[in-house]
């Protein structure tokens, strides 16, 4: 049998990198091409080449601006609040030892439905007029305007913090078991106090975790869509409208491709720097 | 001394296990009125402060017997797994490879960049290769797309695991006669169960939640469940009595598989996936 | 592993088993994408009998939310083959999709057929799938829409439902309080608010262009529409609704909260069922034309794809739906109406929702004009539904927010 040329090393990623050509390279090429060409679903026979011009055009858009910096806010907020109540939960199940296959299996369950349905639920649960929430709320003197125009986004940012809390509980934990024991034995003989431990040497310790936790969420998080989708529409005015609905609705609901396209790798931009900026800045402490 | 710290530590835990009680309600809270509104006759589902009431199993019937939520269900499951498994297939050789073979960061970096591409940006050349090969509205069409958020993700799990496995394994295995690839299938493999579970299982959530390719690249037969649950808000109001009746019945299964993986899950990620 | 592998085998047999359908028609089925509505399950009930009339032909249906729809018409358009024969068109796209070549006419088919009468779909329906000079679609139902109210608060206060604008403010603020809103408003961002808003327009003389299609959706009269419907959202509409769809204001009306509201005219039926959401109340709902009298029309038309492959067993199909003793019957079962001899055939009243029903309708329906033309009819809706709930929600006063509709809808139309 004649021996491969290529090494192990590279054998090993041929099907990974067969199988992501076939179903990545060819969309983002194609959509690379859409972006520079005025490129119309209901105008095939007739597409001009742009050059730029979709890119430039983005420049002065108001409302592509507005959904980035929505979307910007959705995700420091949703998943700042994720983190903080993903971390303290983790820390608790890390302590508590009773029932605890209970608690995690219940404590992870919104993740596993599908956000659709979570929006929808929502939109009834927090209706000012139908909804229990605000109905109860209402019974001890507090009335919120929960899709208003200054609570709107943030409403949907406690939505998504609902159902992706897990997610951070699940990996904060997973990172929080694997931890040596050694360090913090040797802290409580010293006596070291449980925010001291906390500190110095939960918090350092887990920072790779934290790190990579923090960017699978983010990357999710500024895809967001669903709840806009099945609660809001963007609005009122444009206060939730987001990028990802924002591309579908240029792309899908008025044909502009070629806008869509351009707009999508402007996003695609944004979203590297801040990931290799996070991720840098992290890693390098 | 010895019981009062006792006491101290029983006391606090209380306090603990109280806080996740209340975690326990925030996050049941809607589960239970979903419950509850999916027996409701339609002219209470509305109706905000009605707890006592004539059950009426209008919702369950017309979901169970009238409509296509099982096929729905079925559907999602075979997405899920025929792209989780693909997704495995070919992500454990290629994150082994990352693992053992001199990587920089940006390398393993660049696995993960490949999920943030905006779905958005997919779907068109997606929707227009699918129409080419006419796969629109079967499952193979939903799966091909799934796979370009999955892959990355469960691919980038891996090499967390592998890492993790001591070297000293294969080369052990390969001083007793293996093959570097058979040391990494026979020995190596097996070791990473747990994370590979772990990592299936991730995989399949996101697949199970997706919405947005789903909704432009399934129909008739071949609709997800979440499609098939957006199909309950129609032009004439959202039919919530049967929508809850969809979510019970999606979300029942994978409460009880979360029940039984989620050690593994916890494990499993612990087992070092959640590390660069 | 080996269990794995194996596994995986078993499934990939599995689901190349249960995945292997294929949606691509056989010669002799017609496959028809349908919204998922309560029009399209007695559509689907009827069909039985024109298979059983027509052996050679079977009928697909494939039913999806609204928002699925647009995307899966224009792409089953864009293939050489269209997935599907026959489609049903919303009233923005007519213009869009006609003009891009995604339809066939429909005039000889229609001109062949004996005894179809075309002319006596209602006018304004009629006029929507006719664009430049030719037939794209033939109506399926409308929904326009009318005034839907209270009829026993009104008889209990003793007073008139009203047919102006101002005085239909005036009774909605009368009739607040007391744990009840005047009315139920939808003034969600974007087609919801433009949807009802627009009939507000109508009755103060504005619009979204004029006759030679200048923009005019900053007028005067426009203006003063927008700060009605603010202070009618204001005073009257239940406290932070401002997300509120047709499902909301819907499920208002049928708990008792509200008084009136705009809705789709064939709501009412629902309204009044028994066993439907309003439970007790229902009886107590009556149908009024909008106050203005002109109503917003919505429509859906059956069309059949340009590159359909079966276009006379599509039409035979569509013709067939539609036709006068076919059409009675969908309406008698609940179907929308779109034909004059059916609204006014007295065994449709007794075994529907009675005379002065089906008579307000038609008057709704007769001056009704429609939701959105043009080749950017979709876009202009979101454009103007979105600068409206700013000013609804008080970011923009509504001389702002009706300047930059004005703005978008210029600069939407060069595009």
């Amino acid at each position: 049998m004649r021996k491969p040329d290529l090494p192990l090393q590279y054998r090993l990623m041929v099907p990974l990198a067969v199988v992501l050509l076939a179903v990545m390279a060819y969309p983002l090429v194609f959509s690379a091409w859409i972006s520079l060409h005025d490129y119309r679903l209901t105008r095939l026979a007739d597409v001009q080449f742009r050059g730029w011009d979709n890119y430039l055009g983005l420049i002065e858009n108001q409302q592509f601006w507005t959904a980035i910096t929505n979307t910007m806010t959705f995700v420091v907020g949703a998943v700042s609040m994720e983190f903080v109540l993903g971390f303290a939960l983790a820390l608790l199940l890390h302590r508590v030892r009773r029932f605890q296959n209970f608690y995690r299996a219940i404590l992870l369950s919104p993740m596993f439905i599908t956000p659709i349905a979570v929006g929808l639920m929502f939109r009834f649960l927090l209706n000012i007029q139908l909804g229990v929430v605000p109905h109860y709320l209402n019974k001890i003197g507090i009335h919120v305007d929960w899709f208003g125009v200054d609570l709107a986004l943030f409403s949907l940012m406690l939505i998504d913090t609902w159902q992706w809390t897990p997610f951070m509980l699940l990996m904060l934990l997973a990172g929080l078991e694997s931890l040596p024991k050694a360090p913090f034995e040797a802290a409580r003989v010293d006596g070291a106090s449980a925010w001291l431990i906390f500190r110095r040497i939960t918090l350092p310790m887990m920072r790779p975790v934290i790190l990579v936790a923090l960017i699978i969420r983010g990357l999710d998080a500024f895809k967001v869509f669903e709840y806009v989708y099945a609660i809001t529409r963007g609005g009122p005015g444009d206060s939730t409208e987001t990028i990802l609905f924002h591309i579908y609705k240029v792309g899908f609901r008025f044909f502009r491709m070629g806008e869509a396209a351009s707009m999508a790798y402007v996003l695609i931009v944004i979203t590297l720097i801040i990931v290799t900026t996070l991720y840098w800045s992290m890693n390098r402490r | 001394m010895e019981y009062f710290q006792s006491l101290r530590t029983r006391t606090g835990n209380l306090f603990l296990e109280s806080l996740l009680v209340v975690a326990l309600v925030i996050v049941l809270f809607p589960f239970m009125w979903i419950f509850v509104t999916s027996l409701k006759p339609p002219d209470l589902v509305a109706v905000p402060n009605v707890w006592i009431f004539e059950i009426s199993g209008v919702n369950w019937r017309s979901v169970l017997l009238e409509s296509n939520i099982p096929q729905n269900i079925f559907n999602s499951l075979i997405v899920g797994i025929v792209t989780v498994v693909i997704a495995l297939a070919v992500g454990c050789p290629a994150a082994y490879s990352f693992s053992r073979f001199k990587s920089t960061a940006a390398t393993r970096f660049s696995i993960l960049a490949a999920e943030m591409m905006p779905p958005a940006i997919m779907i068109l050349p997606i929707f227009l290769l699918l129409y080419q090969l006419s796969l629109i509205d079967t499952l193979w069409g939903v799966i091909l797309a799934h796979l370009t958020f999955v892959i990355p993700v469960v691919t980038w799990f891996l090499i967390g695991f592998f890492d993790e496995v001591p070297r000293e394994l294969e080369d052990q295995a390969m001083i007793d006669g293996c093959t570097h690839f058979q040391a990494f299938y026979k020995v190596i493999l097996p070791v990473v169960r747990p994370g590979l579970a772990a990592a299936a299982i991730f995989g399949f959530v996101l697949s199970w939640n997706d919405m947005f390719y789903a909704l432009i690249l399934t129909g008739g037969e071949s609709k997800t469940l979440p499609v098939a649950i957006a199909g309950f808000w129609t032009f004439r109001g959202v039919e919530m009595g049967k929508m809850a009746v969809a979510i019970l019945i999606a979300i029942v299964p994978v409460l009880i598989v979360s029940f039984f993986v989620q050690k593994h899950l916890v494990r499993g990620l612990g087992g070092g996936a959640v590390k660069f | 592993m080996k269990s794995f592998v194996k596994g995986a085998q078993v499934l990939a047999l599995a689901t190349a088993v249960s995945i292997g359908w294929a949606s691509a028609g056989t010669a002799g089925s017609l496959n028809v994408i349908m919204e998922e509505v309560p029009d399209f399950d007695i559509v689907t009930k009827m069909t039985k009998q024109f298979e059983a009339a027509n052996p050679g032909i079977t009928v697909t249906f494939d039913a999806m939310p609204y928002d699925a729809m647009r995307d899966k018409i224009l792409t089953s358009s864009l293939a050489s083959k269209a997935t599907y024969d026959v489609i049903i068109i919303d009233n923005p796209w007519m213009d869009e999709f006609s003009r891009a070549g995604y339809l066939a006419p429909l005039d000889d088919l229609i001109k062949s057929s004996a005894g179809y009468d075309f002319n006596d779909f209602v006018g304004p329906l009629r006029e929507i799938g006719e664009v430049d000079g030719k037939i794209y679609g033939v109506p399926y139902y409308n929904y326009a829409l009318g005034l839907i109210v209270r009829q026993d608060i009104f008889d209990a206060k003793g007073i008139n439902v009203p047919t102006t604008l101002e005085g239909y403010v005036k009774t909605v603020k009368d009739l607040t309080g007391g744990g009840m809103y005047g009315a139920a408003m939808q003034p969600q961002r974007g087609y919801k608010i433009y949807e009802e808003w627009k009939n507000w327009l109508h009755a103060t003389g504005g619009d979204l262009m004029d006759a030679s299609g200048n923009v005019i959706i900053n007028n005067a009269a426009a203006v003063k529409a927008l700060e009605m419907y603010i202070d009618a959202y204001q005073t009257a509409a239940p406290k932070g609704s401002l997300n509120w769809g047709f499902d909301e204001a819907l499920q208002a009306m049928a708990t008792g909260q509200a008084a009136t509201m705009l809705s789709y005219n064939w709501m009412l039926p629902t309204l009044n069922n028994p066993n439907g959401p309003a439970g007790k109340l229902a009886g107590k709902f009556k149908l009024y034309e909008v106050p203005g009298g002109e109503a917003v029309l919505g429509a859906w038309h059956w069309g059949i794809p340009r590159n359909a492959s079966a276009k006379d067993d599509a039409w035979k199909f569509i013709s067939w739906i539609t036709s006068k003793a076919v059409d009675k019957e969908r309406v008698i079962m609940g179907g929308a109406p779109i034909r004059i001899s059916v609204i006014n055939d007295p065994e449709v009243w007794e075994k529907g929702a009675g005379k002065s029903y089906f008579n307000t309708v038609l008057g709704i329906l007769e001056d009704a004009k429609p939701l959105s033309s043009g080749d950017h009819a979709e876009e202009l809706i979101e454009i103007v539904g979105t600068e409206l709930s700013a000013a609804v929600s008080g970011q923009k006063t509504p001389h702002e927010a009706l300047d930059d509709a004005a703005k978008g809808v210029m600069a939407a139309n060069k595009k």
